[in-house]
């Protein structure tokens, strides 16, 4: 059962269709009131009713609270989550959010900005071109994909204010015009900061390319945003002893967390290592642990789930 | 010990921003008309206790954050929805007391956590412990409005 006051509610107050694959839909809260803040680039988790959880990027403007928008690309050949996404989002439906993160922000010190988007990948750079205009800070975007009609927001990027801006590169159109990452790697000037956004084999073209760049000026994101390196955590899993339920726990996520999802309850308060109330005992595994009370002995036998991690594959829990 | 009222602030559901109001409306042993605890739509409505109907926070926090740690939060990011000035919240434990022509009991004090960090993005679980505000419960209801005197019976 999902827990919507652990989320941010929204209802599907807009659909469109983008391209024959890609939709488009506008979230907002049940009373309209203003959603959490969030940065451009930032994404947010969606949590279905079966469990299913994926990440999908910002592309509104961040400066309008009232709504957000995410484009959602039906992946025929994945693990379904993008089609039971498309299947539930429906106009009126209601949709339980994470508060949007942010692993792909924009470097506010670059004097220019310069975009490489695959695909759908586009999806992080509409919030930022929204806050770049506005901020009327300079950028260019290099938009990849097959032909125009499979590339969502083809109409709102080739708006007047954005002209001589945003380049168009098909790769199965009549002409092919492909973008030269070396040659945009070479071309770029001392404060620029370089982004891409897309598939993996245009993420390592543009890793590659970029490799003379320095490194804290070249910044990518994965699909989905979630994959992003984030603090040096790894993802492992905890069996449950009574029933050898295995639950996995993300790299951004605590074990807590997991087992929320899981609707495996667990007493919990303060969810930063300090209360206790979510203290479990565990039969095996090497912990991290990470909370502000447990000592010595009681280390050995007991966790706190809220923050600490595993240092292998997998923990038991006596749960 | 007489203080008042500096803000008033509520929302409709988990996560969502705080408001400012004028003036809320409290209804004995339910809470605050239209947010989120009175509707179980809080982040913590799965645990309710009858003595978290109101919560009130004091403006000197904010302004010992900024000063003694750098910390900006606003009154609308500590998420209580009273913010008092010139009143020891922690002494009110078990206590009567009046806000405006509103009466309520202070039942305990509330705990920092970790959700508010979620919302606010800002680390401020230590620098809140034992000043994180009060938890209430409605005795006699009412309309509280910003500026009402907060008084101990």
């Amino acid at each position: 059962m999902l827990k919507y006051h652990h989320h941010v509610t929204a209802v599907v107050t807009d659909m469109r269709q983008e391209t024959a694959r890609v939709r488009s839909y506008e979230l907002r809260d049940p009373d309209n009131w203003e959603l959490p803040p969030f940065g451009a680039g930032a994404h947010v988790d969606i949590r279905l009713e079966n469990g299913i959880i994926r990440q999908y990027s910002l592309c509104s403007d961040p400066g309008d609270r009232n709504f957000y928008r995410i484009a959602v690309q039906a992946e025929a050949e994945g693990r379904g989550g993008s089609l039971a996404v498309q299947d539930q989002l429906r106009p009126g439906a209601k949709v339980a959010l994470s508060l949007p993160r942010n692993h792909f922000p924009l470097h506010v010190e670059a004097a220019r900005h310069i975009l490489v988007a695959g695909g759908i990948g586009i999806t992080p750079f509409i919030s930022m071109m929204e806050q770049l205009d506005q901020q009327n800070t300079e950028y260019i975007l290099h938009y990849c994909g097959r032909d125009p009609a499979s590339m969502a927001f083809h109409d709102l990027l080739l708006q007047p204010h954005r002209r001589g801006k945003v380049y168009f590169h098909y790769s199965e159109t009549d002409q092919p015009n492909l973008l030269d990452l070396s040659q945009l790697a070479a071309s770029a000037q001392s404060g620029d900061h370089l982004y891409c956004c897309g598939p993996g084999a245009l993420i390592d073209a543009f890793l590659s390319a970029t490799c003379a760049l320095p490194p804290d000026t070249v910044h990518y994101e994965k699909f989905g945003g979630a994959a992003a390196s984030g603090e040096g955590d790894i993802a492992f899993s905890v069996e449950l002893a009574s029933s050898g339920r295995t639950i996995d726990v993300g790299t951004h996520e605590t074990i807590l967390e997991a087992l929320r999802r899981e609707n495996v309850e667990v007493d919990a308060s303060c969810e930063a290592g300090v209360c206790a109330a979510c203290k479990t005992r565990y039969l095996s595994g090497t912990v991290i642990h990470r909370d502000l009370l447990l000592k010595g002995d009681d280390q050995k036998e007991f966790l706190i789930p809220c923050v600490s991690r595993c240092a292998g594959d997998k923990l038991v829990l006596d749960l | 010990m007489q203080g008042k009222v500096e803000y008033l602030h509520s929302t409709p559901r988990s996560f969502l921003p705080m408001r400012a109001f004028p003036e809320l409306r409290l209804i004995p042993d339910v809470g605050i008309e239209g947010d989120r605890y009175a509707t179980q739509s809080g982040f913590y409505s799965d645990r309710p206790e009858p003595g978290r109907q109101v919560t009130l926070f004091e403006v000197e926090t904010l302004e010992a954050l900024s000063r003694d740690h750098n910390i900006a939060l606003d009154a609308s990011e500590h998420r209580r929805n009273i913010t008092t000035r010139d009143i020891a919240l922690n002494h009110l434990v078990g206590v009567a007391f009046r806000v405006g022509d509103v009466l309520l009991e202070g039942t305990r004090l509330a705990t920092p956590c970790r959700h508010i960090e979620q919302i606010t993005g800002q680390e401020i679980f230590t620098v809140l412990m034992h000043r994180c505000g009060l938890h209430a419960r409605i005795v006699q209801g009412g309309t509280i409005r910003v500026g009402d005197m907060v008084e101990r019976i």
